[in-house]
């Protein structure tokens, strides 16, 4: 379909330019993609990544009001002369957020949609639905029904949508931020097998690079890379091999997650990853002294501030007669008993009815301590938090303890104000001088008049998180708080966290991210087989890899070379926390208060990194 | 690809396998028609065969057929209510305030068994009907235009994700809500409204990025095929002219046994 004279996708000289805002977000790109070429775009956010994906396929600036100068042409198609659906027979797309990558009831439907507008005759049709599942790992998903599909499955099967076009480009959008380790590895295997095809071109945005290459490393990323500067500008374009190692630095300043070796050699300046000797070397020095002060010591926490006795966890529960229940509850949570207080709970939730996703779990959380739950999707991790904040009733054993804050994983569930001042502010009395504190704590005094639905990702979680934190609860519960998130804000979540756990609370998060886990955690449970399958300290759980086998755990490369030749797990934590100072902490030389507040600006940490310093 | 309708798996049937769009057009048929009769023999008739109709091709659990009575009936209670108290003329019980009317219970009966006739032809096609078969149907045969059809049927995929969503919100609000001293946490118009807020930005959101979906899919490229036709053959065209048939009966026989009425009752 493609014919090999006619680039896949070219770029002269582009400049994009949203209304009401100084600065161009795409500055002066010139690039020329080849039909079949493999290409990875990367920078910081905010650098114009998905800018540079809406430019070609014309949604800018068709969809989109925003003022472009220069000529892109995809598959000899002037953009600006041609509707955006008039290029989707040129372009397959891979969206970020799984739920809406997915249009229709039914996936063999899904992907028949697209052959059906492009004209196919029906006879064809059958034939290409399997080859387009085939070619992605996802033959078996053909009858199934969207809405039953993880987000690893939507993925795939989207892909499949993209490709079964047959397009000459393929656009894909940061495709695994939203996935766990099993997610990511599913889209990658089958991004890689489409790939290998040369059928069609592939442009890959991503900034979670370092699970995205995975244990392959630079090896495992496409074969051109092309670097996007803060200011928009493309930096540097060439072989990935000979690129990464030449923006590292400045892409690790700017708080992008490289694969490990270009991050080792980002931080440390030694080339040659995890194998070679001076790395090895300089990451001891990182971790100090085995024997020093404070190694071997026992943490210190306060008294037990929440507590699961016998927990069974649950998610089929109406959170209706929950609120019934007076706090701290201390109510059993058989049917039997519950049915005599309440008959709701009798009638909806019987035992037997709800499925019980983990049960026997026996937790203690302290004042001071941060607990970390692993364990794959849909194990019962956030079941049990949920339970542990009695929004969901549990389906055996009780929970003792005040009530706990919770942090859900998308923050503009949480919202309940207008503006950040007034969120922060809810259920304080009027004037409370706490807003104006917890706003300069977290580093959001110059959002405080904006929208909390027109933030970044990044801002939206500190938001959340804030007005969680304003309260003076005993214990805190979070639900991945560092998805999608990029380095830097991720380092400003840990800080935060930590502070919070210093001022005495107990924390207890749930995380895919082990690198953070590992980095904040005072303890992990891991939950498998509908039960808690491993408790202690994260040195010691995450060298059990039986356990982590059957929690479907993939410790990433320097995590396990750490966790394998550090003694403790103080020393493993000061590593971390030295390769994290490495990383800016102030956005990119930009002051952060005149960056305008599209969900495409850059993610401002107004948190100093030496605030994550070890507890 | 298993079949589901609004009211749980499509049960294979006579009725379920015909053309959704046939059965669309019965059911607006009869609707239309009975806007014309103001007598209650001749809905009630109708009912009464609807429901044969049912029990015997639509293969509907009795259960979920009684349970998708309720709402019909609730209606058509209030409408003879309503109106044997409220319409003048001869007046057969007179309790003040109470008074009832024989141009009330009428009048009031026939609308009522109206509601029934259209709700018993309303479970059976909803019932019988895959939303996707439907939709492609009307695609193919009502010559309703790709857009709208896939647009509605994204909106159907979205609307099944919304009371997950719904409870998510709730518990996501709650946990910031201070607690009575039951320890309860209040759920009043405010936080309702605050809930429905978020709910539709959420979901104004992921509707725009299903739009942008559909469109890289290609929708709207212009002529398009149809990968499973639904099919459209006689045994539809007997079933809508079997049905306009009996309509037809019922409504000169109870004219020829002089129990029709038309709207001119109401005056």
């Amino acid at each position: 379909m493609s014919d090999s004279v006619v680039p896949a996708v070219w770029f002269r000289d582009v400049s994009v330019r949203f209304p009401r805002q100084e600065r161009a977000v795409l500055h002066g790109a010139t690039l020329t993609i080849a039909a079949g070429e493999q290409v990875v775009v990367f920078g910081p956010s905010g650098a114009g990544k998905s800018t540079l994906l809406a430019a070609i396929t014309a949604v800018v600036p068709h969809s989109v009001v925003a003022e472009i100068t220069g000529a892109v042409t995809v598959a000899g198609l002037d953009t600006l002369a041609t509707e955006v659906v008039e290029l989707s027979r040129h372009l397959g797309v891979l969206p970020q957020d799984p739920d809406s990558a997915v249009c229709l009831p039914g996936v063999a439907q899904e992907l028949a949609f697209v052959l059906e507008n492009r004209a196919v005759p029906p006879a064809e049709i059958a034939d290409r639905i399997d080859a387009a599942l085939d070619l992605v790992g996802a033959a078996g998903l053909r009858d199934r029904q969207t809405g039953s599909l993880s987000g690893g499955e939507s993925q795939r099967v989207a892909l499949a949508a993209a490709l079964i076009g047959r397009p000459d480009v393929l656009l894909l959008d940061e495709p695994t931020s939203m996935l766990d380790a099993d997610g990511v590895r599913q889209v990658r295997d089958a991004v890689g097998a489409v790939a290998r095809t040369g059928a069609v071109a592939v442009l890959l945005v991503e900034h979670r690079l370092d699970e995205y290459a995975g244990s392959r490393g630079v090896a495992g990323l496409p074969a051109r890379c092309i670097v996007l500067g803060a200011d928009g500008t493309i930096t540097h374009d060439g072989p990935t091999a000979s690129v990464l190692p030449a923006a590292a630095a400045q892409l690790h300043r700017a708080g992008c997650w490289l694969p490990c070796e270009s991050e080792l050699e980002a931080a440390l300046g030694f080339s040659g990853g995890l194998a070679a000797p001076r790395v090895q070397r300089a990451l001891r020095e990182l971790a100090g002294d085995a024997a020093d002060a404070g190694a071997h010591r026992a943490p210190e926490f306060g008294p037990v501030v929440l507590a699961g006795h016998d927990l069974a966890v649950s998610r089929d529960a109406a959170p209706r007669p929950v609120r019934r229940r007076p706090w701290p509850f201390r109510r059993a949570g058989q049917p039997g008993q519950d049915a005599r207080r309440d008959g709701t709970v009798g009638r909806a939730e019987g035992a037997g009815r709800r499925r019980v996703l983990v049960r026997g779990v026996d937790l203690e959380l302290h004042a001071g301590e941060i607990v970390a739950v692993l364990g794959r999707n849909g194990a019962g991790k956030s079941s049990l938090l949920l339970t542990l904040a009695g929004l969901l009733a549990p389906a055996g054993g009780r929970v003792t303890g005040a009530r706990p804050g919770l942090v859900f994983q998308n923050p503009e569930h949480q919202f309940l104000g207008n503006t950040v001042r007034e969120e922060i502010a809810v259920e304080l009395p009027d004037g409370s001088e706490r807003v104006a504190r917890v706003l300069a704590e977290h580093g959001l005094g110059h959002l405080a008049d904006r929208s909390p639905y027109r933030l970044s990702g990044g801002q939206k979680r500190r938001v959340s998180l804030a007005a969680m934190l304003v309260h003076d609860r005993p214990s805190l519960l979070a639900d991945e708080p560092t998805l999608g998130l990029d380095r830097r804000a991720t380092i400003a979540t840990i800080a935060a966290f930590r502070r919070a756990a210093r001022s005495g609370r107990g924390i207890l998060l749930c995380s895919h991210d082990l690198r953070t886990v590992a980095t904040l955690a005072d303890r992990v449970l891991v939950v498998a087989d509908g039960r808690i399958v491993a408790d202690g300290p994260v040195v010691e759980v995450l060298r059990q890899g039986d356990v982590l086998a059957r929690a479907g755990i993939t410790v990433p490369p320097l995590l396990g070379w750490l966790v394998a030749e550090l003694p403790s797990g103080t020393q493993l934590r000061r590593a971390l926390d030295a390769l994290d100072a490495t990383v800016d902490a102030a956005a990119g030389g930009a002051d952060p208060a005149a960056r305008p507040g599209t969900d495409a600006s850059a993610d401002d940490a107004g948190l100093p990194a030496a605030a994550g310093r070890a507890r | 690809m298993s079949a589901v309708s609004a009211l749980g798996a499509v049960i294979p049937s006579p009725l379920a396998r015909r053309n959704p769009t046939v059965k669309l057009a019965i059911l607006f048929i009869v609707s239309l028609v009975l806007l014309f009769v103001f007598d209650p023999v001749t809905p009630g008739l109708l009912y009464l065969l609807g429901l044969a109709a049912v029990l015997g091709f639509a293969r509907i659990p009795v259960r979920t057929l009684l349970l998708a009575h309720l709402p019909f009936v609730g209606f058509a209670l209030g409408i003879l209510v309503v109106n044997a108290l409220s319409r003048p003329g001869e007046v057969v019980i007179d309790l003040p305030p109470i008074r009832v009317t024989v141009e009330g219970l009428l009048v009031g009966s026939a609308l009522a068994l109206r509601t029934m006739a259209i709700g018993i032809l309303s479970i059976g096609f909803i019932a019988t009907t895959d939303p996707v078969a439907l939709m492609t149907s009307l695609h193919q045969h009502a010559r309703l235009s790709a857009r709208v059809t896939f647009a509605v049927l994204a909106g159907y995929r979205m609307l099944q994700q919304l009371p997950r969503e719904w409870q998510v919100i709730r518990q996501a609000q709650s946990v910031r809500a201070p607690l009575r001293d039951n320890g309860a946490t209040p759920f009043g118009i405010r936080a309702f409204g605050r809930a429905a807020f978020t709910l539709l930005v959420v979901s104004l959101r992921r509707g725009e990025r299903m739009s942008q979906s559909l469109e890289s899919r290609g929708l709207g490229l212009g002529a398009r095929t149809v990968w499973r036709p639904v099919p459209l053959g006689p045994a539809d065209w007997l079933l809508l002219a079997g049905t306009v048939g009996v309509l037809a009966l019922v409504i000169a026989g109870v004219g020829t046994l002089g129990l029709g009425l038309g709207p001119g009752v109401l005056f």
